[in-house]
């Protein structure tokens, strides 16, 4: 039947709005509404991914590292290092005379290097004016949307050991 | 559709309409028929012809719909206009070479034969070929119209368009197609006719 | 859907459409519920984790019974 005319020089009106049934690609309700659940189905087994995730994925277990001596920096002094990877960069305050501080360099915002500012006594990121708290790493001010990792510190004798990192806070 | 073909003869149709009354009591289209019953020249003949639509495969109603009311199925079968769709615009009935829709003004909504697809697309015959007396109008496979003398054929020539139909008509053995001048139809044919003799 | 009477044609079409209206309204819910999680997982947090599935099921099943609630008033419609 519709062997009889050439569809290439149709023009498109007749394409889109043909008489043949065959050649319709009109969407019923019901087959919408199919459509619509079966990718709520989608959503909901994605969730049900990231549960399965949640329990498979085993909490990493970092090796101590040494970080440094005790009094090696001055008070409001700063000490750059790296833990848990030699390309996570981590910066260490000594916030007071016995107070040592320790966190991620990378801003949350968009992991540019933070910095400590003495004057201020806080953290700040230079690339969109993001501040940290030196106490918690929470954020002060800024576009960064979490509060910087903590690395844990431990004392051993009379060297600093950093022995975990703390993420903290809501998303 | 399940085998069968539907072919008309309009040499046997006798004039009984019992067709046409079969046709009328289907509530699908509210009691009216969808037969399209001629008398041919009903001054000097009692000649009758009773035509069901021909669903052609390229079908000129359906093109010719606005709406895009008209639907031609992968049965083969020319739907009658989908209600939610159709405005009464008689568009179909201007197009159609063989004059099969009918409009209804009072319901804004053209109907026209759409070979009972509640019963043909579960097997049955339409109506009017079960009650045709003289199987003017019949619904049978292939092979039974073998034995008749006359041919079917589904080739009509209109002028210079030449279209191709699901309903064969029965013609002489010699016919291979259905030839007709839509001009000599026409009552400008008379002044064209008349030029060209010149 | 033209054996019913008008009323009920069109009262079957509004909650219908109504139907598929909420439908839609719960996948976007569904899909910005998917994206926090993801990110909250990724950040290190798997606290919000099981609440937001089991939550997450909760809209998928209210899609599942509006869209068998569709089907049946779709089916419904085309009987005398």
């Amino acid at each position: 039947m519709s062997l009889l005319h050439d569809r290439s020089k149709d023009p498109l009106w007749k394409d889109e709005f043909s008489v043949f049934t065959s050649d319709e690609r009109y969407v019923t309700r019901r087959q919408f509404a199919k459509f619509l659940t079966l990718a709520s189905l989608g959503m909901f087994v994605g969730n049900l991914w990231i549960v399965l995730k949640s329990y498979l994925t085993k909490k990493l277990v970092y090796p101590p590292a040494e970080v440094a001596t005790l009094g090696e920096i001055p008070v409001r002094g700063v000490k750059l290092f790296s833990y848990p990877l030699p390309q996570d960069n981590c910066i260490m305050v000594r916030t007071g005379e016995d107070e040592y501080v320790a966190y991620s360099q990378k801003c949350t915002h968009l992991s540019c290097a933070v910095y400590y500012s003495a004057r201020d006594n806080r953290l700040e990121c230079p690339c969109h004016q993001g501040f940290f708290s030196i106490k918690d790493g929470s954020v002060l001010q800024g576009p960064p949307p979490r509060p910087l990792p903590q690395i844990v510190l431990e004392r051993e004798g009379g060297k600093l050991i950093a022995t975990g990192v703390k993420v903290g806070g809501n998303g | 559709m399940h085998g069968y073909e539907f072919y008309v003869d309009p040499s046997r149709c006798i004039g009984c309409q019992s067709c046409v009354n079969a046709c009328a009591e289907c509530e699908t289209h509210r009691g009216q028929s969808m037969i399209n019953f001629d008398f041919i020249d009903r001054g000097s003949t009692t000649a009758t012809a009773a035509y069901v639509c021909w669903h052609c495969d390229e079908p000129t109603c359906a093109m010719a719909c606005p709406a895009d009311a008209i639907k031609k199925g992968d049965d083969g079968i020319v739907q009658s206009s989908l209600k939610p769709r159709c405005i009464g615009c008689s568009n179909c009935v201007l197009a159609c070479p063989f004059g099969i829709p009918k409009i209804f003004p009072e319901l804004e909504q053209m109907m026209k034969c759409d070979m009972c697809y509640d019963r043909t697309s579960i097997g049955k015959r339409p109506m009017c070929a079960t009650v045709c007396p003289s199987q003017a109008l019949s619904y049978v496979h292939p092979e039974e119209i073998a034995r008749r003398r006359e041919k079917p054929t589904n080739v009509f020539y209109f002028g210079k368009q030449k279209i191709t139909t699901l309903v064969h008509m029965m013609t002489p053995a010699e016919t291979d197609a259905v030839s007709l001048d839509v001009l000599d139809y026409m009552w400008e044919g008379t002044y064209v006719a008349a030029a060209r003799s010149e | 859907m033209a054996n019913l009477e008008p009323t009920k044609q069109r009262r079957g079409l509004v909650a219908i459409d109504g139907a598929m209206a909420l439908i839609v309204i719960l996948l976007v819910l569904q899909i910005w519920l998917l994206s926090a999680t993801l990110e909250a997982f990724l950040a290190g947090h798997s606290g919000p984790v099981v609440p937001a599935a089991i939550f997450s099921g909760l809209l998928f099943s209210a899609s599942l019974t509006l869209n068998i609630f569709v089907n049946r008033i779709d089916q419904s419609s085309r009987q005398p």
